[in-house]
């Protein structure tokens, strides 16, 4: 824990600290940056770093290229129906492995937390026949299902961290004065619940937003996300600099702003609860 | 005695079958259809005719899956070490409650938030000779400087690795601060008082005590380069030629432009069976560890 450093050595710590600050956060920087300039001050020289004529055109030329809000939709779109199936699934699960505990519940639990540990190639040819047995290649209800069920056993896995915090003495006293178990839920669990739940449905958006594997391999053009999108940039033979800037920030964005809010749920869900 | 108990339970049971329900079907489910798969002669279409392990030797013959297998090792050790040692040092330095700490920590986690699609993307282009570092210092006057690892067999795994580290830190970040943060202040007293620098202390007593979190790590950091693919995809298309080719490419390309889902299926058997062979030992020393922590 915190040790007396002497003011140098503090110095020289805060200096490394922003070192890496600095390495990390430049591509990013640079990536915004660069989308609000012209080709040709992109590539100038000196690079100019703010004062250069900030201009939206990057932004106009990508979304009549590409319909950045067609794909935008879609990822909307696939990132809340997923969340909301995970959660209609997810909340009486985490609540009956909460608050029903037996003695095998832990291992249920990590068994099922394992699966989500698994390469998801590993069942990539059987998903993608039965979604071509089903017509529901490159469909919405296809690429919701599988996100949904590729992101169940980590949303249990929360709900149930969460859910395990609420004091159980609370329930009991509301049974005792003789609410229903449905009543339980409703008046007395759901009220202390929110915030957790809340928490798994910003981690389900960030990680369905950012799922990439899945996307390309089942959707094409109808129900493709902004992944789809981005990856379609991946040669950039022909493409010039500021133009593709503005397409990874459209892409980035919408998550980079949620991931400002959500930084410990994140690190929560990524870590399998290893840190709160 | 099973009445009672269902009848106690009735309602948690009911709450827990759909999810239960949906995990073995699917999970379990879908891996054993893909293990039979890999036992047939399927080409385009699944078939019911069984070959043994055929697909399997064909498998272990095929010098790009071969590649593929050495490439993820490669990039797996490179990958894993560099992201322990950068993630414990940024945590060490967030140890010290430096000023500003938790804007640090943010920037730190940012990356995370990310696509590796996007990451991918971002550093393909800093990485490009003809648009990013190089081009830059050749623009600022060092005429002669190279830079362009990316396009060469020999070192472009190395700049996928920076890619993932970037991404990848922030997150051993996270985990040794929080081992670091429950290290008894006790003991750096008493090294104090001993007169050992920090240093040392943070080697020879701190770090070996978090064995566990450094354990967690290693498996979460393990989990990713297996899935190692929008990285790929993004950066390098597996190029040049099929220096960065990695197995689960190898299973969409066989998939999707061989159409040999026999192949595709016996390379996804492995890749599965490698992954059991990592998350077994954890999940069971995690196991124990609860099991323990329960009984004290």
């Amino acid at each position: 824990m915190a040790r007396k450093a002497t003011t140098s050595r503090r110095l020289v710590m805060t200096f490394v600290a922003y070192t890496f600050a600095l390495i990390l956060f430049f591509p990013i920087l640079w990536m915004v940056i660069t989308s609000f300039k012209s080709e040709a001050d992109a590539i100038a020289l000196p690079p100019k770093f703010l004062f250069f004529h900030w201009t939206l055109a990057n932004y106009i030329d990508v979304q009549a290229r590409n319909n950045y809000w067609r794909f935008a939709f879609n990822s909307v779109a696939l990132s809340f129906g997923s969340t909301v199936l995970g959660l209609i699934v997810g909340i009486p699960a985490a609540y009956a492995f909460a608050f029903a505990p037996t003695k095998n519940t832990k291992q249920i639990l990590l068994w099922m937390l394992s699966t989500k540990m698994m390469p998801a190639v590993g069942v990539l040819v059987p998903i993608y026949l039965l979604l071509l047995q089903f017509h529901l290649l490159d469909t919405f209800t296809g690429l919701i299902l599988i996100l949904f069920l590729s992101n169940l056993p980590i949303m249990i896995w929360m709900l149930y961290t969460y859910f395990k915090e609420i004091p159980h003495e609370i329930l009991e006293a509301s049974r005792m004065d003789g609410a229903s178990r449905w009543k339980e839920i409703v008046y007395v669990l759901s009220p202390m619940a929110v915030p957790g739940i809340a928490s798994t449905v910003l981690l389900n958006i960030i990680l369905s937003w950012n799922e990439t594997f899945w996307s390309l391999n089942v959707t094409n053009i109808h129900a493709a996300p902004l992944t789809a999108f981005i990856a379609s940039y991946s040669s950039p033979e022909g493409l010039f600099w500021a133009k593709l800037s503005a397409a990874s920030t459209l892409a980035v964005a919408p998550i980079v702003l949620l991931g400002w809010f959500s930084q410990r749920q994140l690190v929560r869900g990524l870590t399998f609860g290893a840190v709160k | 005695m099973m009445k009672i108990w269902l009848r106690r339970n009735f309602s948690a049971l009911m709450a827990l079958s759909p999810a239960l329900l949906i995990v073995l079907v699917v999970y379990v489910g879908c891996t054993i259809w893909s293990v039979r798969i890999s036992l047939t002669d399927s080409h385009i279409l699944p078939s019911d005719h069984y070959v043994g392990l055929h697909n399997y030797v064909r498998l272990l013959n095929t010098d790009r899956w071969n590649t593929s297998v050495g490439n993820l090792v490669f990039f797996g050790f490179m990958f894993i070490i560099a992201s322990l040692v950068t993630g414990t040092l940024m945590a060490i330095l967030m140890d010290q409650r430096i000023k500003g700490e938790a804007l640090f920590r943010t920037i730190y986690l940012y990356p995370l938030a990310m696509s590796f699609i996007v990451t991918g993307l971002i550093w393909e282009w800093i990485l490009q000779p003809t648009l990013g570092i190089q081009k830059m210092m050749r623009n600022f006057g060092f005429a002669h400087f190279h830079f362009d690892w990316i396009n060469h067999s020999s070192t472009v795994l190395y700049t996928v690795a920076l890619a993932a580290v970037w991404q990848g830190s922030g997150l051993v970040m996270a985990i040794m601060l929080a081992g670091l943060r429950g290290v008894d202040d006790e003991i750096w007293k008493a090294a104090r008082i001993e007169g050992i620098s920090p240093v040392r202390t943070y080697i020879s007593i701190v770090l070996p005590m978090l064995g566990g979190a450094i354990a967690t790590v290693t498996v979460l950091l393990a989990l990713t380069v297996v899935r190692l693919f929008d990285l790929i995809i993004a950066m390098t298309g597996g190029g040049p030629g099929d220096s960065s080719e990695v197995p689960a490419k190898f299973i969409y390309d066989y998939l999707f432009d061989h159409q040999d889902i026999g192949l595709a299926t016996a390379a996804s058997t492995l890749m599965l069976g490698f992954v059991l062979v990592f998350i077994g030992p954890w999940q069971i020393w995690q196991w124990r560890r609860d099991v323990r922590g329960a009984g004290r």
